[in-house]
């Protein structure tokens, strides 16, 4: 900053000072001039001049009217001005921009909602998850996909369990597409947009439990479904999942899973090469008076895997 | 419900089933249904399409003997199958 310094072209400026009676912006422009004329000071030149002068530099109180404007010369005042004035303006519709993106993100919910009423659009509310589409499911012939069975029983729990088949072919559906195509626009309501009754790929399988002891038991179980990708679009319409069923002395019961793989299994491009899954079902003792969160289910009884019975 | 500790590694959520839970058939009522279905199976090689008939009715069974809640045929995938009867809703 020193080297800028020409005393000549020295300025301070008082802002906010009362001397503005004393200064007219024709002296600062006429004290200015010798500084602006190029070749003055180095290399740069007018810049320096116009630095010296717009922003670093304070005129004397003596010869200065003081004003706001960081300059005193009246061409880059009025060009500071400008800018300012353009950036309070830019800056205006920057953040009412912003401002309305907000509120359009919180306005789509119930636009959305509003959009599939009146244009009657039906849709599920997420893939893999709505049990209206199975009403419309083509079966995609050439997809076929193996279903193996697991049965798993915690070290607790002395039933006899397994399924009854080790494997089950099923031929993948796939929605129509015009069903598809609605499903991706209408999210949020769930309504049936065709009467149409197509054949879909609903699956039934057994698994089969004992109770070899004298005393009832109650086991509550939960599944896996392996890869865990395809296991989103692993349906289970029913099954015996979740809820505590009690056994009886010696009694020994099916239980079936009716279940589907959802249409847009077929879709899923990380789901090319997969041909099998495996359901697996794990079974715990359920105590009376203890708590667990089991997704979905308001069950008083909870898992607890290390009890005896 | 993965045993997996590794945070950022997929994890498999287990869902409800969509219409709940099978009742218990303590008394076997439909047991000569499964027995049917298991029969078609094997023979079919467990091909699932070539035995959905059986399977129907074995829900079929269920339905009439309070087994499982009353749902009408398509919706559970049998559209196919009824061809003209009427709903059991």
């Amino acid at each position: 900053m020193g080297g800028l310094w020409r005393p000549a072209c020295r300025r301070v400026v008082f802002c906010g000072w009362p001397w503005s009676h004393l200064g007219r912006p024709t002296w600062a422009a006429e004290r200015a001039e010798p500084c602006l004329r190029p070749g003055r000071s180095g290399p740069a030149g007018t810049e320096q001049g116009l630095r010296r002068l717009g922003t670093w530099r304070r005129p004397s109180p003596a010869e200065q009217p003081a004003r706001r404007p960081k300059s005193t010369n009246p061409y880059t005042r009025s060009q500071e001005e400008d800018w300012r004035r353009r950036n309070r303006t830019v800056l205006t519709y920057v953040a009412a921009a912003a401002v309305g993106m907000l509120g359009a993100s919180y306005a789509a919910v119930p636009l959305y909602r509003l959009y599939c009423q009146t244009t009657g659009l039906g849709g599920s509310a997420a893939a893999g998850h709505a049990s209206d589409q199975i009403e419309n499911m083509v079966p995609v012939k050439d997809r076929i996909i193996k279903i193996t069975f697991n049965a798993d029983v915690h070290a607790s729990l002395q039933w006899n369990f397994r399924p009854q088949q080790t494997e089950i072919y099923i031929i993948t559906s796939r929605l129509q597409t015009y069903e598809r195509t609605i499903r991706n626009v209408c999210v949020i309501e769930q309504r049936f947009s065709t009467e149409q009754v197509v054949p879909g790929e609903t699956a039934l399988a057994f698994y089969k439990a004992k109770n070899p002891t004298d005393k009832p038991v109650i086991g509550i179980s939960t599944y896996n479904v392996v890869p865990f990708e395809a296991g989103q679009y692993f349906n289970k319409i029913q099954c015996f999942c979740f809820e505590e069923q009690r056994l009886n002395p010696q009694e020994e019961v099916d239980m079936p899973v009716f279940f589907y793989i959802d249409p847009e299994f077929a879709e899923d491009p990380r789901m090319v090469n997969v041909d099998l899954i495996t359901l697996s079902y794990t079974f715990f003792e359920a105590k009376e008076g203890h708590k667990l969160a089991v997704p979905g289910y308001n069950s008083n009884h909870q898992l607890s895997p290390a009890s005896n019975l | 419900m993965s045993t997996a500790m590794n945070f950022g590694s997929k994890s498999f959520q287990p869902r409800p089933p969509d219409k709940g839970s099978f009742p218990l058939d303590h008394f076997g009522e439909c047991k000569s249904f499964k027995e049917k279905f298991m029969k078609c199976l094997r023979d079919n090689n467990f091909e699932n399409a070539l035995c959905r008939n059986e399977s129907k009715e074995y829900l079929e069974c269920r339905m009439e003997r309070q087994l499982m809640a009353q749902e009408p045929l398509e919706k559970l995938g049998f559209g196919d199958l009824i061809g003209g009867k009427s709903d059991k809703n």
